[in-house]
Order: C-alpha cells, then sequence, then structure tokens
C-alpha cells in the first residue's frame, strides 16, 4: 500500500542473502558452477578483446572470476551479497556508468525481482562496446520436482502453493537484452539431467546451495512430512530410471550482449541501399557459378 | 596510489590494512539514486546525500545494502 511502485516482489532478496552465506560458509556443492565456469573460459577464449576492467557481479562462487583471470585477463572486481570486495544487491549495483569493460555473472541473476532493470543496470555500468556474460538458472529446471511437489500437495491438502521458484525462458531472454539496450544479443541454452538416489538427495543438495525456497509469497508453513514422502513416491514413479535413480532436469540460460558502439555491426538504414536487390542476387549467382 | 594513510583513520592491529581500495571509491555510487558518494574516513561510511543514507565500510569492505546504511539528515 505505501510500498513503492516497482516490479513485483518476488523473491525475498534478504532471506537470500542468508541462505547463500550459510549455504557458502557450510561449503556448497557447486556443480551448477563448475559447469558454468568451464563454459564461461570457452565463450571467452572466442572473445578476441582485451577486458581491463571487469566486475563478477553476484556470482556465489569464485569459478567465474578464475575462468576470467583464466582467459588471460585481470581478475575481475567481485561483488555480490555475501562477500567479494563490496557488499551489494545485485537488483541495485552501485556502479558509476562505464565503470567496466566486461561484467560477468554466474547463477546469481534467477533471483532478482526486475531482470529487465537490472540487464539496462548493467549495460549502463559497461563502458561503450563493453560485453555483458551472464547466466541464470532456466524455466525448464527441475520441472519433475515441480510436478512430483504440487501433485502430492494437490493430493493431500487439497491445493498447492508455490514450492519452486520461476526461472527465465530462454526464448525470453533475446528480447529482454534488446529491451535493456545491448547490442547483438545472443541466448541459449545448456540443458542437463542428472541422476539422484532420491528426491530427498536432490531437495538435500538444494537446500545445501542456499536454493531452497525464497519466493516472497512462499508458505510460511514448512512443506507437510506426507506431503514431502508422497512427492518422493510420484518423483520415483514418474522419473525414474531403469536403475532406479531418478532424474533432474537443470537448465542453464546464458545471456550476452554488447553496449553499444559506433563499430558494431548493425543493419544498414532503410533506403539506404546502392543497388537493387534483384542487381545483387544476380551478381551473386553469377560468381557462384 | 600511495602509501601514506591518514593517522587514526582505521585499526591496524592485526596488521591487514582496512581501508577501502582507492580504486574500487572511484566508481562506487549509490546504489539507489547512482549519485556519487562521499568519503568519511573518519567514521568509514560512503554518503549519499540525494538518498540521505550512509552507507557503512567494514574492513575496508563497503557494504552497498540500503537496509543496512544509516539514515541522515
Amino acid at each position: 500500500m505505501s510500498e513503492t511502485v516497482g516490479p513485483p516482489k518476488i523473491f525475498d532478496r534478504a532471506l537470500l542473502r542468508r541462505r547463500l552465506s550459510r549455504a557458502l560458509t557450510k561449503g556448497a556443492p557447486d556443480f551448477l558452477m563448475k559447469r558454468a565456469g568451464d563454459d564461461l573460459l570457452d565463450r571467452l577464449l572466442t572473445v578476441k578483446r582485451e577486458f581491463p576492467r571487469s566486475l563478477d557481479l553476484g556470482s556465489p562462487s569464485a569459478h567465474f572470476s578464475e575462468a576470467v583471470v583464466a582467459s588471460g585477463r585481470a581478475p575481475p572486481l567481485r561483488a555480490s551479497g555475501f562477500g567479494g570486495a563490496a557488499i551489494i544487491d545485485e537488483e541495485v549495483p552501485p556502479f558509476a556508468p562505464g565503470s567496466f569493460d566486461l561484467i560477468v555473472s554466474g547463477m546469481a541473476l534467477q533471483w532478482v525481482n526486475d531482470l529487465p532493470g537490472v540487464l539496462a543496470q548493467a549495460r549502463r555500468m559497461l563502458a561503450p562496446d563493453g560485453l555483458l556474460l551472464a547466466c541464470l538458472v532456466g524455466g525448464a529446471s527441475l520441472v519433475e520436482l515441480r510436478a512430483a511437489l504440487a501433485q502430492a500437495e494437490e493430493e493431500i491438502t487439497g491445493g498447492a502453493s508455490p514450492r519452486v521458484s520461476p526461472f527465465v525462458d530462454v526464448r525470453d531472454m533475446g528480447a529482454l537484452l534488446q529491451r535493456a539496450g545491448f547490442a547483438l544479443p545472443v541466448a541459449d541454452v545448456d540443458s542437463f539431467t542428472l541422476r539422484y538416489d532420491s528426491m530427498f538427495a536432490l531437495m538435500g543438495d538444494l537446500r545445501a546451495m542456499g536454493a531452497a525456497n525464497v519466493l516472497a509469497k512462499r508458505a510460511r508453513r514448512p512443506l507437510r512430512r506426507d506431503v514431502v514422502a508422497r512427492a518422493a513416491q510420484i518423483y520415483a514413479e514418474r522419473f525414474s530410471d531403469a536403475g532406479g535413480r531418478v532424474r533432474a532436469t537443470f537448465e542453464i540460460v546464458w545471456a550476452s550482449g554488447w553496449a553499444p558502439h559506433e563499430s558494431q555491426q548493425k543493419p544498414a538504414k532503410r533506403g539506404s541501399a546502392t543497388m537493387r536487390l534483384e542487381d545483387a542476387m544476380k551478381s551473386a549467382r553469377e560468381s557462384d557459378a | 596510489m600511495t602509501d601514506e594513510r591518514e593517522p587514526g583513520a582505521e585499526k591496524l592491529e592485526s596488521g591487514e590494512p582496512t581501508r577501502i581500495d582507492p580504486r574500487l571509491l572511484e566508481i562506487l555510487v549509490c546504489p539507489l539514486t547512482k549519485t556519487t558518494l562521499e568519503y568519511d574516513s573518519a567514521r568509514q561510511e560512503l554518503i549519499s546525500r540525494s538518498a540521505r543514507l550512509a552507507y557503512p565500510i567494514r574492513d575496508g569492505i563497503p557494504i552497498m545494502l540500503p537496509e543496512e546504511a544509516r539514515q541522515i539528515d
């Protein structure tokens, strides 16, 4: 009511920061960051450019900063909600326009309430021709867990409340980048399936990663034990392999875009052609022959 | 960069520098208003006049979270 107008608060960011700090001091499973870090290194190696000033925005482990260094660039400034050279909220990063040539961010932006706003801020923090390379948890992640929990809760309590965060769809990411003012926006997805002994093992991993439910409108009461037990049964029935292990889908959505600069390729202005398309096609055909 | 330090601006018991990195100071702005900050080295705070908030610096690390900042007049 007296809340300021803005995007809906989907995630409880303060709760998330506490969860992540706790998870990280205990030593969280880092398979997602490891995989994403290797991928980031590959991506950086294909870019022939120096990035003297870079920022690692919100990544929960050092894998992204290490990938930047491994690609032959200077170590990034690390800033996140729980550690680094500055403690920040990725939702409102405190950096002046044009401060960086490269911004990398791994597995952090799935929990911001206003992703378009954060992308626009990131673009402004980049110098012209600066690069954003970010990845986040994608929308098809944990489909099995979502389905099993919803079905179990529905069966037992007659209703379902959201237990797994909504995540961004790769199909929306390109448009979001464009809307935030990035040139040459590219979005792609890395999907993979992991196998667990049971749904409990998967949930244990998620909790240890600090990735338990941080929805602002989460049900305040924890999941009932009978619901969890039923969900584990459903999970095993619907999503297990012949060997009895259960599948869990993960999806990492990658986003990259450049802060606009004159040197970048862009479509020519309408009506600026100096040759008829037909003639161009003809000469192309002739040179092929 | 310089090695000169203002006396009394920091604790040096452990021998570890607790001073904020000057390069970081140059690029930090208020997270809410994106305006420049004043550095109060005695109180170890970064002051945003436009948001009327003072962000604390702890052990050389600026805490740029609005909810951790001190309200000022």
